[in-house]
Parts: structure tokens; C-alpha cells; sequence
């Protein structure tokens, strides 16, 4: 009896410290050609609290963002920082710890501050092995429109981690 | 002691080549004289010094221009230039210059608006941009004509990628009358065409280097000054084109490129140029 309420406890503080949040973004940036670009897009990111690491590749067209642990970064506040450098945030690869949900008979990945919807398009055997509770994900989140960011992504599940 | 003007531009010219190279890079990443599309970010400041000189048939002028641009948002910039005459020409043709800054001595500021921008690749874009400034004069008296204030509008188009850049646009001078005399009007239009070899698409944070081909026509009005013989309502043509060459790295830039005249039409009284050379260093803050 005291083993499960010491397990309880700990099980309580551990959702209550734990963070739901983004762990990692590749995201793909549209329009930029030079050298200040990405320059000015990486100082732009650096700027931002919560980034560990900050990659940018002209050839590749990517901004490389590995986010720190308790972060309280979104995916909009980064894709806004592509957009005020004057370029456009498409496709991102992502990898997110949240709470998923079953509603509306579909999936949702909660984060602190976003909403990520189990896109249909995920392999069925992905969908299958998802649980309501805390998972950690990998997938790529659909391009949304730079002028219309809400907060709320499709994502495609590529991986269970 | 008199100091020769002409050991006064070796050792300037030697300080800004000097310069140049330690420092390495160049204005926006476009191109040197044809109009470009601004590509400031929100919020971001970028610094340009640029050397230019001009050379007519009689006299040769040079001038150091200061820049300071600020991105109100990525798509809203403000410019503010201003210059220091090294040696004015007496007698100067009606021209723009770079392609954001005048190449007389005027001070300019000037709003840069891109209406239309459609990232469409990596690397890739389509941009237009429109161009609206005014200028004052800082000298009173500009080839025996008084030089008043100016209004200059532009329009700008351009495509953008790793490998290929192409820039159209097309503008419009017109200096106010002052003490009933009035410097000539300036239509012109611009074309760049520019290309990075394989050799420079190295990935960032390495340096990258681009060349461009640039034209510019330019059709100056005749001056109205006082006791002139015969104003006439046409205008000079004159077609240049020449080649300029930009470097970037990180926060720095630096181009340089030079204009030759292939066709000068000229009205009576119009001056007749040899070349335009420039070059200038930027750094985004």
C-alpha cells in the first residue's frame, strides 16, 4: 500500500513537470537563395528561446531546429520566424512528445500550446498501434498557409518512437 | 600644404579595394545598377558603402555613398542615402546610378514595397517590387543648371534561384523647377540576367559568389535653365551594359562591376560618358 502511493505520487509530480512539446523540426523553407538569407533566417531562429541547435542549408532549403528540453516553442512561432525573413515555411519533419486523444473518431497529439491532428494518409499500421495517453512521434506536418497559421497541423505519423 | 586631388583618390581607392578584399562582400544580393527587389527581413537593418565613379569625355567623378535600409516587415523597406563627393563633374549627365542610390549627389530617401512575392522552390522566387522616393540636393548648381528636389518611382520584377537570377524594371526622375530652371526628367529601365556556377554553390555557411550581366537605357530630357538657345522637347538615348560580380558571406557582401555606353544618341548639350565603375561592401545587421 505505501509502494502505490509513493508510485502515484511520483507518477503525479512526473505528469506535472513533463512537458508536452516539439523535440525536433527540419523545417522546409521556400525562397531563399543567399548567403544573408539564411544568415538573417538563422539569426532570426537563434533569437528564439527554447532552440538547442540551429542548422540552416541553402541547398537543401531547410532550417534544422533541435529544440531544448522543456521548450516552449510551437511550430507556428517558428514558421512565423521564416515568414517575417520574407521566406515561405512548407513541409515540416518533426518529432513531438504529447498527449494523444481519441476524438471525433480521429487522433489528436496535444501539445502545451498546439494541436496536432493523425492525418488519414498515416499507414494503417501506424494508426493501430496508437493509445490515448502520453507518445512520443515522428511524422511530417503538412504545409499550411504562411498568412493563416492557427496553431492546429495535420500530420502525417511516419514513426512511433 | 595642398594635397593633389589625385594622390587623394589613389590612397582612397586604395583604402576601399583594401577594405574590400579583408572584409569581403555586397548591396542586397542582386545586382549593382539594375533595379532589384528588396529582401530585408522584419525588423532588419542593412548597412552599404559604395565607391562609384563616372567618367565623361572631359572629367571624371567619384563619390563614397552611405545606405541605411530597415525592413519595416519582409515586405516594406525604407532607405536613407547620402553621399560624399570626392570630385563632382562640372558638367554631369542625367543618371540613377546604382541601382538604390543616385549617382549624383543627391540625398536620398526612398520606400520600397514588394507587392507580389511567391516563394515557389528552394531557392526560388518571383518578386515585384515598387520604388518610391524623394531626393535633395547637395550642391546648388549641377552643369550650369540649379538643381532643385526630385521624385523618383520605379517597378521592379525579379526571379531568383540558386543557380539563375533575373531582374526587369523601369523608373521615372523628375526634378523640381528651382528659381526657373530645372534639371531634365529620366525615364529608364533596367535588365540583369545573373548565374552562380557549380563551383560556388557551396551550402551555407561557406561563401557564395554570383556574376551578372546588366543593362540599363536611359532617355534624360534637355535641361530648362536661363538665356538657353533651344530647349527641345526630345531626348537622349543611351543604352550601357557591363557586368558586375557579387560576393556573399554570412552578414557581409560585396560587389563590384563596371558600364560601358554602347549606343549615346544624344540631344546638343548632353554629355557623352566613357564608363561607370562601382563597387560597394554591405553588412546586415
Amino acid at each position: 500500500m505505501k509502494k502505490l502511493a509513493i508510485l502515484i505520487v511520483v507518477m503525479a509530480l512526473g505528469s506535472f513537470i513533463s512537458h508536452a512539446q516539439i523535440q525536433k523540426v527540419d523545417q522546409e523553407v521556400f525562397g531563399m537563395d543567399c548567403a544573408p538569407c539564411a544568415y538573417g533566417l538563422e539569426r532570426g531562429l537563434k533569437k528564439m528561446d527554447g532552440l538547442e541547435k540551429v542548422k540552416v542549408s541553402l541547398n537543401d532549403g531547410k532550417a534544422y531546429l533541435k529544440l531544448s528540453e522543456n521548450n516552449n516553442l510551437s511550430l507556428k512561432q517558428i514558421q512565423d520566424e521564416v515568414k517575417k525573413n520574407g521566406f515561405s515555411a512548407k513541409k515540416a519533419e518533426v518529432v513531438i512528445e504529447g498527449k494523444l486523444i481519441n476524438k471525433n473518431g480521429g487522433f489528436q497529439l496535444q501539445t502545451d500550446n498546439e494541436t496536432y491532428l493523425v492525418a488519414n494518409e498515416s499507414s494503417d499500421d501506424l494508426i493501430s498501434k496508437l493509445q490515448s495517453g502520453t507518445i512520443k512521434i515522428k511524422g511530417i506536418v503538412e504545409d499550411a498557409e504562411d498568412d493563416n497559421l492557427s496553431g492546429t497541423w495535420k500530420i502525417k505519423l511516419t514513426e512511433i518512437l | 600644404m595642398k594635397i593633389p586631388i589625385t594622390f587623394i583618390r589613389i590612397i582612397l581607392s586604395s583604402i576601399l579595394s583594401i577594405s574590400a578584399i579583408s572584409i569581403s562582400n555586397a548591396q542586397g544580393h542582386g545586382p549593382l545598377y539594375g533595379l532589384p527587389t528588396p529582401t530585408l527581413a522584419k525588423g532588419g537593418v542593412n548597412l552599404n558603402v559604395a565607391g562609384m565613379s563616372l567618367s565623361t569625355e572631359d572629367e571624371t567623378s567619384y563619390m563614397l555613398r552611405y545606405l541605411f535600409s530597415y525592413g519595416i516587415t519582409e515586405d516594406l523597406q525604407i532607405n536613407l542615402t547620402t553621399p560624399t563627393m570626392i570630385e563632382r563633374l562640372d558638367n554631369s549627365p542625367r543618371t540613377r546610378g546604382n541601382s538604390n542610390m543616385p549617382a549624383n549627389s543627391d540625398i536620398e530617401a526612398s520606400l520600397w514595397y514588394r507587392f507580389f512575392s511567391n516563394a515557389f522552390g528552394v531557392g526560388k522566387r518571383f518578386e515585384s517590387t515598387v520604388i518610391f522616393g524623394v531626393s535633395a540636393p547637395t550642391d546648388d548648381v549641377r552643369g550650369q543648371v540649379n538643381v532643385g528636389n526630385s521624385v523618383h518611382g520605379a517597378i521592379s520584377t525579379g526571379y531568383a534561384s540558386r543557380t539563375w537570377y533575373a531582374w526587369l524594371g523601369g523608373g521615372y526622375q523628375y526634378y523640381l523647377e528651382r528659381d526657373n530652371e530645372q534639371l531634365g526628367d529620366l525615364p529608364y529601365a533596367s535588365l540583369v540576367v545573373g548565374y552562380r556556377p557549380d563551383i560556388f554553390m557551396g551550402d551555407y555557411p561557406k561563401p557564395d559568389w554570383r556574376i551578372f550581366v546588366e543593362s540599363l537605357a536611359e532617355f534624360p530630357g534637355d535641361n530648362k535653365y536661363i538665356a538657353q538657345p533651344n530647349f527641345t522637347e526630345e531626348r537622349s538615348k543611351k543604352v550601357l551594359i557591363g557586368s558586375s560580380f557579387l560576393g556573399l558571406y554570412g552578414a557581409w557582401g560585396i560587389s563590384f562591376g563596371a558600364l560601358v555606353p554602347i549606343v549615346q544618341d544624344l540631344i546638343p548639350g548632353a554629355v557623352k560618358e566613357n564608363y561607370r565603375v562601382s563597387f560597394n561592401l554591405s553588412y546586415w545587421l
